[in-house]
């Protein structure tokens, strides 16, 4: 652009200068393009940290070694998926190291305590142990331990396999049908089996340590109950108080063990296909059923109607069929996923709540006979035909799908599928409940009553800012509209919260009065004002009504406070919130949506009002003018010619004034009592997506589901007001275009 | 006054407001429905409900200005009484019992069906050491008698907030000074004083040397890691880690002389001790160097209580808060506050001036440049929460962390820069407020005239030379604008920062004497988050809810300031380039 003339040299720019001209030039627009790429860059940073969300689960098998002596009926494995540990038909527990397939321990668990060879094998729910039942009805439980120590940086895992419990269940020394076993830290175990004679033995070991002394009494409590015949699998709960079994009917019996006893029986069917499988997920609430028709379920404990004591188990997820009748299931240690494997070799990996198939497969080795699913749930390991597969699992978001965020999940602990949003608990077997259902609707909520005040006070009190007032009040006006707008939102919330709160929830009738008597006055006051002399009111700008209108509104509060407790001795029995209770049955909450409306509403006011102050004060003179000279008055020039020609703007203003109050996060943290509930009641609270993230992001471990669903939430949240936004914004300049052609 | 405007003005926007107005004022219009109208049939009914509704606009209008000044008002009132010291009043209850204290307010309570509505007063009874709490709700058909103690005596504390009684006794060790409520108060000044320098070298002790010492002792011992993790010669280690062993073997003998001598400062400043009684009789020993302050109230007068006032607010704004920020002052959120607004306009400036420049004068305006000015334009709309997510995990999580694994490797796991600290907390507000510095500056680069520009490329100036000679200065009114309100906003806004690097409580300000004398790494405190902290999660919000007033009263008036500012300004640029814009 510089200007330079060929013909004499004498006025050419220096090189110098057009250099730098041109460098200004590129660093310039690559900066300002840099920066703006960056900016746009957020999106794409919380994309790509939500996304792993929804990547299904990677599983790839890693190694296979060779099993050293008979075919393993268990298997366990430690945290590191280092070890492996076998349970066999010759009773010995065997330990593989797996870098170098070496065995590396051998234990003999019936060499210990003499005995025959074992029928069956298992490992128990949420232990670190190995069970057994021997062909003289006897149950062996073993704890299998993996020390982990340090020499230097290197981690050296040692295996141990501590001395056995032996349970004798069947005195007569028959072989046993379907058993199970349970044991707990303390050394304490129960054992359940079918015997011989088609009766269900439950023999109870106890260990008693004598605090005086230090020793350790045992003591063994035996129980028979009747049983259908037939029974296929049974399972124990790690409480030892419920006990599961199948039939070959395709029944399912719970049996609830109290003091030992088998005792309450209830009974559910799951169709004629024979049950093949039984397992509990963490926690011990869900059970999962696999069928010789290669069904696959989840069942809970549902109480039978609310309030009662009656529970029964319910059907509440089927998992894909697989092709083969499931042979074994093992649950995770970690969340409710579980793996089940059938017996043409099919391999599965699920997950309960999410009602999520992860991954299916085959075994890598034929004729499966035992499944672990490793602990930190990143493996697991299949043995059979003499070999043991391992197969890495790479499944960091099991728990998220679009439905359990969105829709509605039946608990663990629920009476039906609801919505639910819980992201934490004391303990470890806690099913994490992240729906964004309810934190959407108290978005909404928060933004509703907010918008209901402010709307009609930001659009009319503009209305009449732009047209009724005289200008040199405006100059007053904007300025103090833009100190509301400027006002930071924990001040508002502080006051909300501190302030209002308590004084509404004492004076909430006084409240509802206003609604009435506060438009009252100001149409009182006004009438009056009009019957003044009109020499002396043209002594005043117009529009000073407002100003009067001030004080008149002062004056009503002040007087609607007053009012308020004559008002609820008459109108609402003495107290409104027991009148409120017993005539609607809605509850109160102190800090309530009424608050955080009239706090975030007075947040929103300001942003409407400017917008829509814009889109009034900028309609066509011509048309004002024209239509006040056919005759109209001020009120239908604004309501026929203004209004309707300004409605894009307000549209755009309201528009505007909800994304606000979407994103708002201090006031409703600091005016509601933010317990993610699913209402429209105005007198209670809710949890807002923004407020969400400012409570529980801090506690969120770093890349954990809880961290990606809270950026997922802020990701809805950038999409919805940058949506809005935008379609407002667009609007607005087609409006603006509008204008410049009227 | 109407009628003295110009009868032709030109028409723009003002002025045609100002004509309407004039015409709506001039009651033939108003009235004039009487006569045919266009609009409307029953024109007299019509009118009448025209002229309701208007009024309820206003009503509308107005209810917006009460709510405004009403909210001022009320942090204005209750902000700036927290420092006026009310009487202290004795009151004897009907069972004999006696309380002494501030009245606070007159309630009335809500009338049940068996007891009629009756008023009560809330005394500031303070004593918390001894009674437990801080208030008392006490009903006015109780009170047999009220009188105003000329010995009574407040005493503001380190500990246990304020104490409320008479004195008794003065001690120094087991020496008794003086006895009786008289005379200790007039010995108790220069004891006092004493006491107090005493204190404040210890403290300047503990803070300084032994801070000192402690700070050297953590970065040898950190240096000490250092070696171990890095690679060197076994011999050159050795070497090394003793020298670095001796080092630290020295800095402790020191610490142990310094910790001697401040044990010996702290056995002094205990010796003076201050017996008092309670109204209701009960005596207390407390140590004279816990007082900070000691007055009577019935002895001040309003002078009195305009030094006490004006001490008090100084001590506000410049001193360090006490008993978990529940009293004391608020100097540190002041500093952190005012420290992050600082460096978040280091670094929004520049980006947001250079992409203004780029969109407003290099890059090609069309389609493409107009989505990106809307887009720019709706992230100032985008919430501040999902910018202090996105802070938490690119900034403190990627960025952070791997600053941690290069260069702060010897303190992991404890992480350096791989939390939130003032410098994430500043660049996730800068990132915010863009927007807004973008928006202002394309106004200010928009608004000057061309005839100003072409005048300069006509005279030779390349472009840039244009720009930077004639164009940024007219618009660096527009810039600061966008600065100012950019700061305001960054001044007030709380919620990303909650997630970046706020704490309740900060050890050290970001800025001290210890090399690198500025730590963009520590955690800061904020006045907003002061706000949200001390007012929703302290134990005890009854006695803290007056200096939440205050410091919320202390944020407004700062970014009320700021706004107010930035609107002059804003109005001044567009008055200068009204005309000349052609």
């Amino acid at each position: 652009m510089s200007q330079t003339n060929p013909r004499s040299p004498s006025f050419e720019t220096p090189r110098r200068r057009l250099i730098a001209d041109r460098a200004a030039r590129w660093i310039v627009s690559a900066g300002g393009l840099a920066i703006i790429v960056s900016i746009l860059g957020i999106l794409a940073f919380i994309l790509i940290e939500v996304w792993p969300l929804v990547v299904g689960a990677k599983v790839r098998p890693s190694r296979q070694i060779a099993l050293q002596g008979p075919e393993a009926m268990a298997l366990i494995s430690d945290e590191h998926r280092t070890h492996v540990a076998t349970l066999a038909a010759d009773g010995h527990v065997r330990v593989f190291r797996l870098a170098d397939e070496k065995l590396i321990l051998d234990t003999d668990l019936l060499g210990l305590v003499g005995g025959a060879e074992l029928t069956g094998a298992l490992v128990p729910p949420e232990s670190q142990a190995v069970a057994g039942a021997t062909r003289d009805g006897r149950v062996v439980l073993a704890p299998v331990s993996f020390d982990v120590s340090f020499d230097g940086d290197r981690q050296v895992v040692t295996p141990s396999v501590a001395a056995p419990t032996v349970v004798e269940v069947d005195p007569e020394r028959r072989p046993l049908g379907a058993f199970t076993a349970q044991r707990s830290e303390d050394g304490s175990a129960t054992v359940a089996a079918q015997l011989a004679d088609g009766r269900l033995a439950v023999v109870r070991r106890s260990v008693q340590e004598n605090e005086m002394t230090g020793e350790s009494a045992e003591s063994l409590e035996r129980f028979e109950a009747d049983s259908p015949a037939g029974l296929t699998t049974l399972v124990m709960d790690a409480d030892q108080r419920n006990l599961y079994g199948g039939t070959a009917k395709g029944e399912i019996l719970w049996w609830r063990l109290e003091g030992g006893a088998p005792g309450g029986l209830t009974l559910a069917s799951a169709g004629t296909s024979p049950i093949t499988a039984l397992d509990l997920l963490i926690g011990g609430r869900s059970l999962v059923v696999g069928q010789e028709s290669g069904s696959l379920s989840v069942w809970l404990q549902v109480r039978e109607r609310a309030g009662s004591d009656q529970t029964s188990l319910v059907r509440v997820r089927d998992f894909p069929r697989h092709r083969a009748a499931i042979q074994e299931i093992t649950p995770s240690q970690r969340g409710k996923g579980f793996l089940a494997i059938d017996t043409g070799g099919g391999l599965g990996v699920y997950y309960s709540t999410s009602h999520r198939t992860l991954w299916t497969g085959m075994s890598p080795v034929a004729k499966a006979s035992c499944l672990f699913y490793a602990p930190k749930t990143d493996g697991m390991f299949v043995a059979g035909s003499g070999r043991l597969a391992a197969i890495d699992i790479d499944n960091p978001h099991p728990e998220v799908t679009w439905k359990t965020l969105f829709g509605k999940v039946w608990f663990e602990g629920y009476d039906r599928p609801e919505h639910v949003w819980q992201s934490s608990s004391g303990t470890d077997d806690f099913e994490q409940k992240l729906s964004l259902t309810p934190l959407l609707v108290g978005t909404l909520k928060g933004t509703f009553y907010s918008l209901l005040l402010a709307i009609p006070f930001g659009v009319l009190g503009a209305m009449y800012t732009s047209h009724f007032m005289h200008p040199s009040y405006k100059r007053v006006l904007k300025p103090l509209v833009e100190i509301m707008a400027s006002l930071p939102s924990v001040v508002l919330g502080f006051l909300a919260g501190l302030w209002l709160a308590p004084r509404i929830e004492t004076a909430m009738p006084g409240l509802i009065l206003m609604i009435v008597v506060l438009p009252a006055l100001v149409l009182l006051s006004g009438f009056a004002w009009n019957s003044l002399p009109r020499g002396f009111r043209n002594r005043f700008h117009t529009g000073t009504e407002a100003l009067i209108f001030v004080v008149v509104l002062a004056f009503g509060m002040w007087l609607c406070f007053k009012l308020s407790g004559p008002f609820e001795a008459t109108a609402f029995g003495g107290s409104f919130q027991t009148w409120l209770r017993e005539t609607t049955g809605l509850g109160y909450d102190q800090r309530n949506a009424v608050v955080v409306g009239l706090a975030m509403g007075f947040a929103v006011i300001p942003i409407i009002f400017a917008i829509a102050e814009d889109a009034f004060t900028n309609v066509p003179p011509n048309l004002v003018a024209g239509s006040l000279a056919l005759g109209a008055d001020r009120w239908q020039t604004v309501t026929r010619v203004v209004l309707p020609t300004a409605s894009p703007g307000i549209f755009s203003a309201i528009m505007i004034g909800f994304g606000r109050a979407v994103g708002e996060t201090m006031i409703v943290l600091m005016a509601t009592g933010n317990t993610p509930i699913m209402d429209w009641n105005p007198f209670n609270g809710f949890r807002t997506l923004s407020a969400n993230i400012a409570v529980e992001i801090p506690e969120a471990p770093h890349g954990g589901t809880l961290y990606r669903t809270l950026f997922l939430a802020a990701l809805l949240l950038y999409l919805i007001t940058f949506a809005i936004n935008t379609v407002a914004e667009l609007v607005r300049q087609r409006l603006r275009e509008r204008y410049s052609q009227l | 006054m109407p009628e003295k405007e110009p009868m032709n003005p030109p028409l723009t926007q003002s002025s045609v407001a100002e004509t309407a107005g004039r015409l709506s004022a001039r009651p033939s219009v108003r009235e004039s429905d009487r006569t045919a109208g266009l609009f409307g049939g029953h024109q007299q009914r019509s009118a009448i409900l025209g002229q309701s509704f208007t009024w309820l606009c206003g009503g509308a209008l107005a209810l917006n200005i009460l709510f405004v000044l009403g909210i001022l008002f009320l942090l204005a009132y209750h902000g700036l009484s927290y420092f006026w010291q009310k009487d202290l009043v004795e009151l004897t209850l009907k069972d004999g019992s006696k309380v002494l204290g501030e009245v606070w307010e007159v309630e009335k309570t809500a009338a049940t069906p068996e007891q009629p509505a009756q008023d009560r007063l809330r005394m500031k009874t303070g004593n918390r050491d001894v009674t437990g709490v801080d208030f008392a709700w006490i009903a006015t058909a109780d009170v047999a008698s009220r009188n105003k103690p000329s010995d009574a005596v407040l005493l503001e504390r380190l500990e246990w907030g304020n104490f409320h009684g008479f004195l008794e006794e003065l001690h120094d060790g087991d020496k008794v000074l003086a006895k009786g409520s008289d005379e200790v108060w007039k010995a108790f000044p220069a004891m006092h004083e004493r006491k107090r320098a005493q204190r404040e070298e210890a403290e300047a002790l503990e803070k300084g040397a032994i801070g000192d010492v402690n700070y050297e002792i953590e970065r040898l011992r950190l240096d000490r890691r250092k070696l171990d993790l890095e690679a060197h010669s076994p011999v050159e280690k050795t070497s090394r880690i003793e020298e670095i062993d001796r080092s630290i073997a020295e800095h402790e003998a020191d610490y142990q002389k310094l910790a001697e001598r401040l044990f010996q400062l702290r056995e002094e400043l205990d010796k003076g001790t201050l017996t008092v009684r309670t109204a209701d009789g009960q005596t207390k020993d407390m140590p004279i160097a816990n007082v900070v302050r000691a007055v009577r109230t019935d002895d001040l007068g309003v002078p009195g209580k305009l030094k006490l006032y004006a001490s008090r607010a100084w001590e506000f704004v410049s001193a360090d808060p006490r008993e978990s920020n529940t009293e004391g002052g608020i100097f540190p959120a002041i500093f952190g506050t005012v420290m992050m607004v600082f460096l978040m306009s280091f670094a929004v400036a520049p980006l947001g001036v250079l992409a203004a420049l780029y969109l407003r004068e290099y890059a090609k305006q069309g389609p493409l440049v107009r989505m990106v000015r809307i887009a720019v334009n709706n992230l100032a709309g985008v919430p501040s929460i999902v910018f202090g997510v996105f802070g938490l995990g690119f900034f403190v999580y990627l960025i952070g962390g791997s600053l941690d694994q290069l260069f702060y490797a010897e303190s992991l796991p404890t992480p350096t820069f791989g939390t939130g600290g003032i410098l994430w907390a500043s660049l996730t507000l800068a990132l915010l407020t863009v927007p807004v510095v973008i928006v202002a500056a394309e106004e200010g680069l928009a608004a000057v005239p061309r005839i100003v520009r072409e005048g300069s490329l006509a005279l030779g100036a390349t472009k840039f030379e244009t720009i930077r000679r004639v164009v940024i200065p007219a618009a660096a009114p527009g810039i600061l604008t966008g600065m100012i309100l950019a700061m305001a906003r960054a001044a007030g806004e709380v919620a990303p920062l909650m997630i970046v690097g706020m704490v309740k409580l900060a050890p050290a300000l970001p800025v001290d004497g210890r090399s690198p004398f500025v730590h963009f790494e520590r955690k800061f405190m904020h006045l907003g988050f002061h706000i949200f902290d001390v007012g929703f999660q302290s134990p005890n919000i009854e006695a803290t809810t007056p200096l939440v007033f205050a410091t919320a009263f202390l944020l407004i008036v700062v970014v009320t300031m700021m706004n107010l500012v930035a609107i002059s300004l804003r109005n001044h640029l567009r008055r200068k380039y009204a005309g000349s814009a052609v």
